[in-house]
């Protein structure tokens, strides 16, 4: 179909062309008190900004920040036993994961495989947390912390002994009913 | 047995009408024919007939009252197959949860998980709920079943398939099930590991992650891995073969299953020697002599310098080109010394040339016999060659056609087969006598005395009369599996001329389902012969304007200094050529020896000054030749590793450094003037080889095969076998591990064979030799200590030794009698 220029023409409705009278008068002042009116308004609720980095908004439970790897408390071995499944399940093929064989002189993770190498690209990762569900051990889960910029995009590539680590700084978590 | 004829029965499967050939089973039929999948575990077509173990595949046919094992029923016409109604269903669900009762939950450990038959038939059919609350069995886990396979009884589902496997396909008799019901479990006699030349298939056919590869235990997951399929040019069966690749390495091999070739099996040797392509040993970088040493050095260099050292040898440089060398770079080579040097001394074949008449009519494409032939044809004889160490998977074929298809296998051969025990009729003859027996054998068949010949083989007449009588008998459809020996040595014309009359009297010339299969000595041996890697040929097999010196000959010149250089393509002298001693002094009075290596075998860690390092099978692209002339292509999987560079590549390069450029931009280039030049090859492309290969025999432009001088030749009378007096004959063989490979893969470097002494019962008696002691055996001065082995069926008056290693090699012998003594 051919374009019909008349067609996108829009119509602007104008005021009275004639300026002067109490028209004029309520049109230099009355809708500029009319606004300042909702802005006196807020005056009494106070200030709300948040002072970032100092201050930090609390995270759900549930938020999915950067991935943890876990240990069990008791005997200290690695739940990840170096399956591959979250590597399997993850969207944004991030996940990397080399297993070996546990020996009785190196043992480092309950089973009979333990990973080797076990690394997450974090600049690639969009935190949809599917390596989380896949796991058959809970030995990842998706952690609070969500300060991860960097300068350099291969300091993301988080590596085995980074994700076993605590995160030096917890972040906030909500509280209940908060 | 000749091959059966196909007809089609009609049956409905699952309210579709399908056409499937009678006699196949179900399970097959409705997969192939019919787009439906009838879950199976316990079986697989190509271990053999169905045993029922697991009841999974059950099925309602119409007319029975009892469902009925889908793998087991045969088709029939008119059949009426069910395979979803309430009833299977429920079946399926009743057996899974029968079998899962005792099966751990070990996915996340466990090596098959993600390619795993158990998973994916619960997944599909199972029912989801297990009502099974009381303990299950236990076993210590992982067991080592072999040095190369562990075993977790756990997970085994009790399919029987490991075990049918090594008792009615690879017939070694190890693998056994013991204990009854709920406790049965797989175990080798005793409890001894499975060591067997193939026993690695039973990894790929556990549907469970029971048996595994401990090399690549818990190397990848299915989805971390990449399938790259190629051919295995370890030896000359030229497996196909699927290369599982991680990261560019190659962590594990699997077969590709082709029926022309080797029917979804492979040896031990393909399956695991991958290991050598990433090992430290393995030269990746190109190295030079320097003060006696070889050291890395710049490829600039390294080039730069052989094409000097090449351009100041010209003419007086000679070439021996390996079996692993594919077609193109046997072009290339043969460019880059007949054009570019102006010399003609070049050879594939150890041991000396044949004559090009011959080596013609040995080829004809009318006789060529293919590998499914030996499956099922009449007769298959075997001259001269031991299939397991030769070309392995043949081993396989060959106990398949005699189990399954009535083949009447008979062998002729010095050493004892380990056929034997399966063969109609074995003769046994003096070592380097095959020609003698295979005139002996022609005579008889003839009609005409034969028993003077017998005697000059070193054989008994009885024998030859016996394999003569069963010859007649057998049928039309005769095999002759002959070893490259046959045509080896002082005698190697005669040789091929008494094997041609042989098939002549068998009338095997355009006969289908029969006719002579080579098995050479290296992978690619026809292909490289049919491109003229050789010094009397041209390119086709056609006339060499000027012949060249042969092998046997390269060294004479090299050791008299009628030559100065000498290019190694994949060759060590010392490790394929019949006499150390003349490649000895061969080498040490070369001033130019450039190789191309992947290790460091003896010739190339002393003589070599320049090593290029050579590509393995998995970094190759091109094509080579299976010995019944079928073309096949090599894909490149993974990378190259280090330093390594495309060899064809470089030879093209050499010669256009000399002033020749062959003009070759790429491999597939070369391959199309391959294509393009040689007549009987003419029409071929990569794209028509594709995964399977063709077999150039078949098709038309075979034609174009140069036309030979046909049988009965006039056979002159062979010398007599020397007859041991006190002294015994010696004979040598190349074992299926004796290889650079094998040596350098950590799994498999225990089976890498040390030197061992086979001897007969009778001489290790009159010797006071026993069985596994170190004995000396020794000739004109030299000698080699070894294992003593004593074989039953191995002849009186002869001791067999093993060439082709590194060390105490039978090569270092000049015999034909030793002295053998306990060490
Ligand atoms: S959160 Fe999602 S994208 Fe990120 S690693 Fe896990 S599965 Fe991959
Ligand atoms: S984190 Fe969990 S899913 Fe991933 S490899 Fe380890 S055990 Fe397997
Ligand atoms: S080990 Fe594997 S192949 Fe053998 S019986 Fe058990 S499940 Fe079957
Ligand atoms: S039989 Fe030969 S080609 Fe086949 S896998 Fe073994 S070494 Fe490779
Ligand atoms: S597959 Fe039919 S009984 Fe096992």
């Amino acid at each position: 179909m051919a374009w019909d220029p008349e067609k996108d023409v829009i119509e602007v409705v104008r005021g009275p062309q004639k300026a002067g009278g109490a028209g004029g008068l309520y049109r230099a002042f009355g809708e500029t008190l009319r606004g300042l009116k909702t802005t006196f308004g807020q005056l009494r609720m106070g200030v709300d900004t948040i002072q970032y980095p100092e201050q930090k908004i609390p995270v759900y439970p549930r938020f999915r920040g950067r991935h943890q790897l876990h240990r069990f408390e008791d005997s200290g071995l690695e739940k990840c036993v170096g399956c591959s499944l979250c590597a399997a399940a993850c969207p944004a093929d991030c996940i990397r994961v080399v297993a070996a064989e546990n020996t009785p002189e190196h043992r480092v993770s309950a089973g009979e495989r333990y990973a080797a190498v076990y690394e997450i690209n974090l600049s690639r990762c969009i935190f949809c947390g599917y390596c989380e569900i896949a796991c058959p051990f809970d030995a990842i889960t998706m952690g609070h912390e969500y300060e991860l910029s960097d300068a350099n995009r291969s300091d993301l590539i988080f590596t085995k002994e980074m994700l076993l680590a605590e995160p030096i700084e917890r972040t906030p978590l909500r509280a209940e009913g908060e | 047995m000749p091959r059966p004829t196909e007809k089609l029965v009609s049956l409905t499967i699952d309210g579709n009408e399908v056409q499937a050939p009678a006699g196949m089973m179900l399970a097959d039929a409705a997969l192939k024919y019919g787009d439906v999948e009838i879950p199976v575990f316990c079986y697989d077509a190509k271990i053999g007939p169905p045993v029922g173990a697991c009841r999974m595949c059950l099925v309602e046919v119409e007319g029975i009252p009892k469902l009925q094992a889908g793998c087991s029923v045969a088709v029939t016409d008119g059949m009426v197959v069910h395979t979803d109604t309430p009833t299977v269903k429920a079946a399926q669900e009743a057996v899974l949860e029968f079998i899962l009762i005792n099966h751990p939950l070990d996915c996340p450990v466990c090596d098959k998980g993600g390619e795993c038959p158990l998973q994916d038939n619960a997944f599909g059919w199972g029912g989801g709920l297990s009502r099974f609350i009381e303990p299950k069995r236990h076993f210590e886990k992982p067991l080592a079943l072999s040095p190369l396979i562990a075993i977790d009884r756990e997970r085994c589902i009790l399919c029987y398939r490991c075990v049918r496997y090594s008792q009615e396909v690879a017939e070694d008799d190890q693998l056994v099930l013991e204990e009854r019901g709920a406790d049965t479990f797989v175990t080798t006699f005793d409890g001894h590991p499975y060591v067997a030349p193939f026993s690695g298939n039973i990894v790929e056919l556990c549907p469970v992650g029971a048996l595994t590869s401990r090399p690549y235990r818990f190397r990848a997951r299915p989805w971390d891995i990449e399938q790259a399929g190629s051919v295995c040019t370890l030896c000359p069966a030229q497996c196909n073969v699927s290369f599982s690749v991680r990261d560019e390495r190659v962590l594990r091999v699997l077969g590709r299953d082709h029926e022309g070739v080797d029917d979804g099996w492979l040896c031990d040797k393909g399956r695991f020697a991958y290991q050598a392509i990433h090992v430290d040993q393995r030269i990746t970088e190109p190295l030079m002599r320097d003060g006696g040493e070889l050291r890395p050095v710049t490829w600039e260099l390294a080039i730069e310098t052989a094409a000097k050292l090449l351009s100041h040898a010209g003419a007086k440089t000679g070439a021996l080109v390996g079996g692993e060398t594919t077609n193109e770079e046997g072009l290339l080579l043969t460019h880059l010394v007949r054009e570019a040097l102006g010399s003609n001394d070049i050879d594939s074949r150890p041991g000396g040339a044949l004559e090009l008449e011959l080596l013609r009519a040995l080829n004809a494409p009318t006789l060529q016999a293919s590998v499914p032939d030996l499956q099922y044809a009449h007769a298959v004889l075997l001259l001269d060659c031991e299939p397991v160490d030769d070309a392995p998977i043949l081993d396989l074929r060959l106990r398949k056609g005699v189990r399954h298809h009535g083949v009447k296998l008979l062998i002729a051969s010095s050493r004892p087969s380990a056929l034997d025990e399966r063969a109609a009729h074995s003769a046994r003859f003096a070592p380097g006598c095959g020609e003698a027996f295979a005139a002996a054998l022609g005579a008889a068949l003839a009609g005409k005395p034969s028993a003077s010949l017998a005697q000059a083989a070193g054989a008994d007449a009885d024998d030859v009369a016996a394999l003569a009588a069963q010859l007649r008998e057998a049928g039309e459809e005769v095999v002759i599996l002959w070893g490259e020996r046959l045509t080896a040595g002082p005698r190697r014309n005669e040789g091929a001329r008494a094997l041609l009359n042989l098939a002549d009297e068998l009338g095997l010339d355009g006969r289908d389902g029969g006719g002579l299969l080579e098995i050479p000595s290296g992978t690619n041996s026809r292909g490289l012969r049919e491109l003229g890697v050789l010094p009397n040929a041209s390119i086709g097999l056609g006339d060499a304007p000027t012949v060249g010196r042969d092998s046997q000959q390269i060294g004479e010149a090299l050791a008299a200094g009628d030559l100065s250089a000498l290019i190694l393509l994949h060759s060590d002298p010392l490790l394929d050529q019949p006499s150390s001693e003349l490649w000895q002094r061969a080498l040490g009075k070369a001033s130019t020896v450039i190789a191309h290596a992947a290790f460091l075998t003896p010739a190339v860690l002393e003589h070599a000054n320049i090593v290029f390092p050579a590509e393995s099978y998995a970094e190759k692209e091109g094509t080579v030749v299976h010995p019944d002339s079928r073309v096949q292509r090599l894909r490149r999987s993974i990378a190259r590793q280090g330093e390594t560079r495309a060899e064809w590549a470089l030879l093209a390069e050499l010669a256009a450094l000399l002033g020749n450029d062959p003009k070759a931009l790429t491999c597939s280039m070369v391959s199309a003037r391959i294509f393009d030049q040689v007549p009987f090859y003419n029409g071929l492309s990569l794209d028509l080889l594709g995964g399977v290969g063709i077999r150039w025999s078949e098709r038309q432009a075979a034609a174009s095969f140069p036309g030979a001088p046909s049988a009965p030749f006039t056979l002159d009378p062979p010398p007599a076998a020397s007859s041991p007096n006190g002294l015994l004959r010696l004979g040598s063989f190349r074992s299926i591990w004796a290889s650079p490979e094998v040596e350098a893969s950590p799994a498999l470097a225990f089976l890498h064979p040390r030197q061992r002494v086979e001897i007969s019962p009778a001489d290790a008696e009159r010797l006071g030799i026993s069985n596994g002691e170190i004995v000396t055996v020794a000739s004109n001065g030299d000698s080699v200590n070894g294992l003593a082995q004593i074989r039953a069926n191995a002849p009186v008056g002869t001791v067999f030794l093993q060439s082709s290693i590194p060390q105490q090699s039978a090569a270092l012998l000049g015999g034909p009698m030793v002295e053998v003594k306990r060490a």
